[in-house]
C-alpha cells in the first residue's frame, strides 16, 4: 500500500535532494525518553506520579508531549522506524486499531512486573499489546437545582426527555468516545447489540425535539451552567472535577443498566526506546496509580490500589460498569459513525 | 531598457527575470502539491493495489454526500452574500467619510483577525447561551421577549460566527478598490443632474466589482475549508471540511478523507479559476 | 450631514459593536476572581495572567509559537518577495495562473495540508520537528506575502526604477535604494499577516506537535480538553494585546491604512 502510493507520484524526484537534511530531525537523544499526556491537570498529575519517580529511579529523564490520541498515532503511522514518541496514551478504540496495524510492542509481566496486578481483561481488550491504566464511566450528570427527580436508567433517560420533561446535553459525533459510551452504551442498554444498532437509532428520533449536542466536554458543562439543558450524558470524573471546583449544583448518576467504562490506554511503539518499559512499570504502580486516581478523580486499573475514603464514594465501582467490546466495535464503527451522519447530523 | 544584456539577448534577461519566481515555485511544488498529491493516491488506490475511480463513483453517486457538497457550497456562498452586503458600507465609509478615524476603523478590522479562533467562539457561547446577556437584555432589560430564545446550535449563529471571521477580508478588499476610484467619474454624473443614489449605481459601483469580485472569492474559499467554527458553534451543518476532520478524528477512514479532500480541492480550484478571471478583466 | 450619512454611520457602528463584542466579553472574563469562566464575573482579579507564568507548558510553547513564526515569516518573505516583485509586473496569461498557484494554500483546509504534510515529510526524513514545522508554516504564510508584496508593487510606477538605472546605478542599488523602500509597507502588511497566521495556526500544528514543538494554541487546546479556567482567556487576552502591540509599531512605522492592501 506505502509503496504504491510512493510509486504513484513518481518516485521522489525532490526527494533525493532533500534527503541530505533528514540528520535534522530535532529528535532528543541518549536517555530521553518522550511520553504524553493530555493537557491541564491531566499533564501535571502525569508528571507528579509517573514522571517524577520514572526519573528518580532511572536517572533518565522524560519529556510530556500535550495532545491527544489521534495526533499520536498518525504521528508514529507516519514514522513506523523511527517513531517520535515512546509511550502513547490512547483511547481504547485506537488502541485497538494501534495493535492491529501491527505498530505497537507486546506487553508482558517479563517486561511490566506490575501487569501482574491488573486484570489480564484490560491487556486483552489491547490485544496484548496495551493495557488501560485509568477509567471513568459515562451515565447522567444532572442539575440539581432544575432535576429533581433524576432519570435512574438509560432507559427512564431515554422515555423522560422523549416526553419532553427534561432538554438533554449528549455528545455530537465530532466528539471521538462518543461511540462508545454513548452510542453502544444506550444501544446496549436498550437491548441492542454491536450487530444492531436500531434501539439507539429510534430513541435518538424519539428524543430529537429536546436533545443539544457538545461537541467538547466543556460544552456540557456550558450547557449545563447556561440553562442550555437539564442534564445530559457525561462522565463521572470530570463531574467530581466540577464539585471540585466549587460547583455545587453538580451531580453524577451511573444508570442502571451499567454505564460504559471508558479506559485510557498506555501503549508502547515498535522501535522506541525500551526506557519506555520502566517508565509504563510506574504508571501500572499501585502507589503512583493511587496518587494520580486523587488528583483525576478518575478509578485506576491495579488491583491492589486503596482509595481513600473521599474516592472511594466517587468512584464507580468496575463490578458496576459495562467493559465494552471495543475490538468488535472497531469493525464497525465506520459504519455506525455513517449512520449518525445520515439519520441525526452532526 | 539601458540593461545591455536585455538589449542583445531578450530572452535570458526574461529568463534571468522568472528565476525570481523559481525558489517560491520550486517550494511549493515541493511542500504543497507533493504532500497532496501523495495524499490524494490514497483515494485512487484500491485495497489490492490497483488504480481504482470506484471511491469517487460510489462517492458521487450517494445522495447523502451530494447533499453535503450541495451544503458546503450553500453555506460558503450564504456567507459570502451575508459580508459582502455588510462589507461595502462600511468599506465605504473608510474610504469615503471617515478622514482622520479611517485608522481607528482598518485598527479596529483588523483586531479581530488577531485573535484566537478559540476565543471567539467562546465569546460568542457566552453572549448567546440561554442565560446569556443577549437573551438578558431581549427578556428583562428591554422587554421585548417573554421568554429566552434558543440560539446556540442554530444555523443563524453559525453563519453569523462565520461572518465575524471573514467579513474584515471583504470590507479590506472592496476599501483598496474604492479608494483607486476617480472621483471626477462621480463628480460629473452629478454634474450632469444625476441624483446621489443614481450616481452610486451607476458609476461607484460598477467601478467597484472587482473589489467585491476579489473579495466575495477570498471569502468564499476560506469559508469552504473552515471547519473549527463549526465544531466548537454546532448549527447543525454538514459540510466536507467537517466530515474530513471526523475522518481524521474519530473513524480513521484515510481513503475516505482523501476522497473529500480531492472534491473540495476541485471545488476550491474552480474557484480559483473564476477568481483568474476576474483579475485579468482588471488587468485589461 | 445628510440623512444618508447618518445611517451609513449608525450602520458601521453597529458593525463594529458586531465585531468586538464576543471578543470584549472574553478580554472581561480573562479578570475574573472566579475559578470558572462564566459572565458576568463576580469581581477581579489577575490570578489567572499569574496562572499563564505558573505554567511551564504554556511559557514553552509560546516561545517555540514566536520562533516559529518569526521563521515562517522571514522563509516566506525570502521566497516571496521576489516572486512578488516578477508577478507584479508580468501581464500574460501564465503569470495570472502562477499567482493563483501561488495563493492556493490559501484555499485548502488546513487540517488536510497538516495530514498530507506529516506523511510526506516524514517520509522525507523530516519527521515531527521544528523544521517540518517551518516548512510546512512557510506554505500557508507564503501567500498573504505575496498577495500583498505584489498589490503594492503593481502600484509603483516602472518609471522610478528606470530613472536610477539611467541615472547610472546597478540593478542591485536600484533594488536597494528605490524598489525596496518602495514596497516596503507591503512588506511590513505581508510579514504582519503572515506572523499571526503562523501564531494562531491550530490545524497544521497539531499534526507535529510533540513536547519540543507544540505550539501555544495546541497548549491551550490540549489545556482547555481538561481543564477550563479563565487562564485560557488570559492567554487570549495576551495574546491579543501582544497584536495591538504589533499593529501600533506597524503604524507608527507605514501608517496603518496602507495596511487595506493586505486583503
Amino acid at each position: 500500500m506505502k509503496l504504491n502510493r510512493r510509486n504513484f507520484i513518481g518516485t521522489g524526484m525532490a526527494a533525493t535532494g532533500l534527503l541530505g537534511l533528514s540528520g535534522l530531525p530535532l529528535r532528543a537523544q541518549g536517555k530521553t525518553l518522550n511520553v504524553t499526556a493530555y493537557g491541564g491537570v491531566w499533564e501535571q498529575a502525569v508528571r507528579d506520579c509517573f514522571v517524577a519517580p520514572f526519573e528518580a529511579k532511572t536517572g533518565a529523564t522524560a519529556t510530556v508531549s500535550l495532545g491527544g490520541p489521534a495526533q499520536w498515532l498518525a504521528q508514529v503511522e507516519a514514522n513506523p522506524e523511527a517513531p517520535p514518541l515512546d509511550v502513547l496514551i490512547m483511547s481504547p478504540d485506537l488502541a485497538v486499531l494501534a495493535a492491529e496495524s501491527g505498530l505497537m510492542d507486546d506487553f508482558t509481566v517479563e517486561k511490566l512486573p506490575n501487569l501482574a496486578h491488573i486484570p489480564q481483561e484490560f491487556t486483552d481488550a489491547c490485544l496484548g499489546k496495551g493495557t488501560y491504566f485509568d477509567y471513568g464511566v459515562g451515565g447522567i450528570t444532572y442539575n440539581k437545582q432544575v432535576v429533581a427527580d433524576p432519570p435512574r436508567s438509560f432507559a427512564d433517560f431515554v422515555e423522560r426527555v422523549a416526553a419532553g420533561e427534561f432538554v438533554a446535553s449528549v455528545p455530537s459525533i465530532q466528539y471521538g468516545p462518543t461511540t462508545v459510551f454513548f452510542l453502544w452504551a444506550l444501544n446496549n442498554a436498550l437491548g441492542g447489540d454491536v450487530e444492531n444498532t436500531d434501539p439507539f437509532f429510534e430513541a435518538m428520533a424519539k428524543m430529537k425535539d429536546n436533545l443539544v449536542f457538545w461537541a467538547g466536554p466543556n460544552d456540557f458543562f456550558n450547557h449545563l451552567s447556561s440553562g442550555e439543558a437539564d442534564l445530559g450524558i457525561y462522565f463521572d470524573g470530570r463531574t467530581w472535577n466540577h464539585v471540585d471546583e466549587g460547583v455545587d449544583w453538580i451531580d453524577f448518576i451511573n444508570p442502571s443498566e451499567g454505564g460504559a467504562m471508558t479506559a485510557v490506554a498506555i501503549q508502547k511503539p515498535k522501535h522506541a526506546s525500551d526506557l519506555a518499559w520502566d517508565y509504563l512499570n510506574e504508571v501500572l504502580d499501585a502507589g503512583n496509580q493511587a496518587k494520580f486516581a486523587e488528583i483525576l478523580n478518575y478509578g485506576v486499573t491495579n488491583t491492589q490500589v486503596q482509595y481513600s475514603e473521599k474516592l472511594a464514594a466517587r468512584v464507580t465501582p468496575l463490578s458496576e460498569a459495562k467493559l465494552p467490546p471495543y475490538a468488535d466495535i472497531a469493525r464497525v464503527r465506520a459504519d455506525w459513525v455513517d449512520r449518525w451522519n445520515r439519520e441525526i447530523g452532526m | 531598457m539601458p540593461d545591455q544584456a536585455s538589449a542583445q539577448a531578450p530572452m535570458s534577461a526574461a529568463l534571468r527575470r522568472a528565476l525570481l519566481l523559481a525558489p517560491a515555485l520550486i517550494f511549493l511544488a515541493v511542500f504543497f502539491v507533493m504532500p497532496l498529491v501523495d495524499n490524494s493516491a490514497r483515494s485512487f488506490i484500491a485495497e489490492d493495489g490497483g488504480f481504482t475511480l470506484s471511491r469517487y463513483g460510489a462517492f458521487l453517486t450517494d445522495r447523502f454526500y451530494l447533499g453535503v457538497i450541495a451544503e458546503t457550497v450553500i453555506l460558503s456562498a450564504v456567507v459570502t452574500a451575508v459580508s459582502v452586503v455588510i462589507a461595502y458600507p462600511v468599506a465605504y465609509v473608510l474610504v469615503r467619510k471617515a478622514g482622520r478615524l479611517s485608522g481607528l476603523i482598518v485598527f479596529l478590522l483588523i483586531a479581530p483577525l488577531l485573535t484566537s479562533i478559540i476565543m471567539r467562539t467562546f465569546g460568542w457561547q457566552v453572549l448567546f447561551a440561554r442565560r446569556g446577556l443577549v437573551n438578558q437584555w431581549l427578556v428583562t432589560d428591554l422587554g421585548l421577549l417573554d421568554a429566552p430564545l434558543r440560539w446556540l446550535n442554530t444555523p443563524g449563529l453559525a453563519i453569523a460566527a462565520l461572518v465575524h471571521v471573514l467579513v474584515p477580508f471583504a470590507v479590506l478588499s472592496i476599501a483598496s478598490v474604492l479608494q483607486g476610484v476617480d472621483r471626477r467619474l462621480e463628480e460629473g454624473a452629478l454634474m450632469l443632474g444625476a441624483s446621489r443614489f443614481r450616481t452610486f449605481l451607476e458609476v461607484t459601483l460598477p467601478l467597484t466589482t472587482d473589489g467585491i469580485g476579489t473579495g466575495a472569492i477570498l471569502v468564499f474559499m476560506i469559508a469552504n475549508g473552515s471547519f473549527v467554527t463549526l465544531v466548537l458553534l454546532g448549527g447543525g451543518f454538514q459540510t466536507l471540511p467537517l466530515l474530513i476532520y471526523q475522518q481524521f478524528n474519530t473513524t480513521r477512514d484515510f481513503a475516505l478523507a482523501s476522497t473529500m479532500s480531492t472534491v473540495l480541492l476541485v471545488i476550491a480550484l474552480a474557484c480559483l479559476w473564476l477568481q483568474l478571471r476576474l483579475v485579468r478583466r482588471q488587468g485589461v | 450631514m445628510r440623512l444618508s450619512d447618518i445611517a451609513l454611520w449608525l450602520f458601521t457602528i453597529a458593525f463594529f459593536v458586531f465585531m468586538i463584542l464576543p471578543i470584549a466579553v472574553v478580554v472581561v472574563i480573562s479578570f475574573t476572581s472566579a475559578g470558572y469562566a462564566a459572565f458576568p464575573i463576580p469581581g477581579w482579579s489577575l490570578q489567572w495572567f499569574a496562572r499563564i507564568f505558573e505554567y511551564q507548558p504554556f511559557l514553552d510553547s509560546l516561545w517555540v509559537s514566536l520562533k516559529l513564526a518569526v521563521v515562517a515569516t522571514v522563509l516566506s518573505c525570502l521566497l516571496g518577495i521576489p516572486a512578488a516583485l516578477y508577478l507584479a509586473r508580468a501581464r500574460s496569461g501564465w503569470a495570472m495562473a502562477i499567482t493563483t498557484f501561488l495563493l492556493s494554500p490559501l484555499s485548502m483546509p488546513m487540517i488536510v495540508i497538516g495530514f498530507a504534510s506529516l506523511f510526506f515529510l516524514s517520509w522525507l526524513g523530516f519527521g515531527v520537528s521544528f523544521l517540518s514545522l517551518a516548512v510546512v508554516h512557510t506554505v500557508i504564510c507564503l501567500p498573504y506575502v505575496v498577495r500583498t508584496c505584489a498589490a503594492v508593487y503593481r502600484a509603483v510606477p516602472p518609471a522610478y526604477e528606470e530613472a536610477a538605472q539611467i541615472l547610472g546605478a546597478s540593478r542591485f542599488t536600484t533594488f536597494r535604494e528605490v524598489t525596496l523602500p518602495l514596497i516596503r509597507p507591503g512588506i511590513a502588511a505581508g510579514s504582519l499577516f503572515s506572523f499571526l497566521t503562523s501564531f494562531d495556526n491550530l490545524p497544521v500544528s497539531y499534526f507535529f506537535g510533540s513536547a519540543q514543538t507544540n505550539t501555544l494554541p495546541v497548549v491551550m487546546l490540549a489545556y482547555m480538553e481538561h481543564q477550563f479556567d479563565p487562564s485560557i482567556a488570559a492567554l487570549s487576552t495576551l495574546q491579543l494585546a501582544l497584536a495591538v502591540i504589533a499593529l501600533v509599531v506597524a503604524d507608527r512605522l507605514y501608517g496603518i491604512e496602507k495596511m487595506t492592501v493586505a486583503a
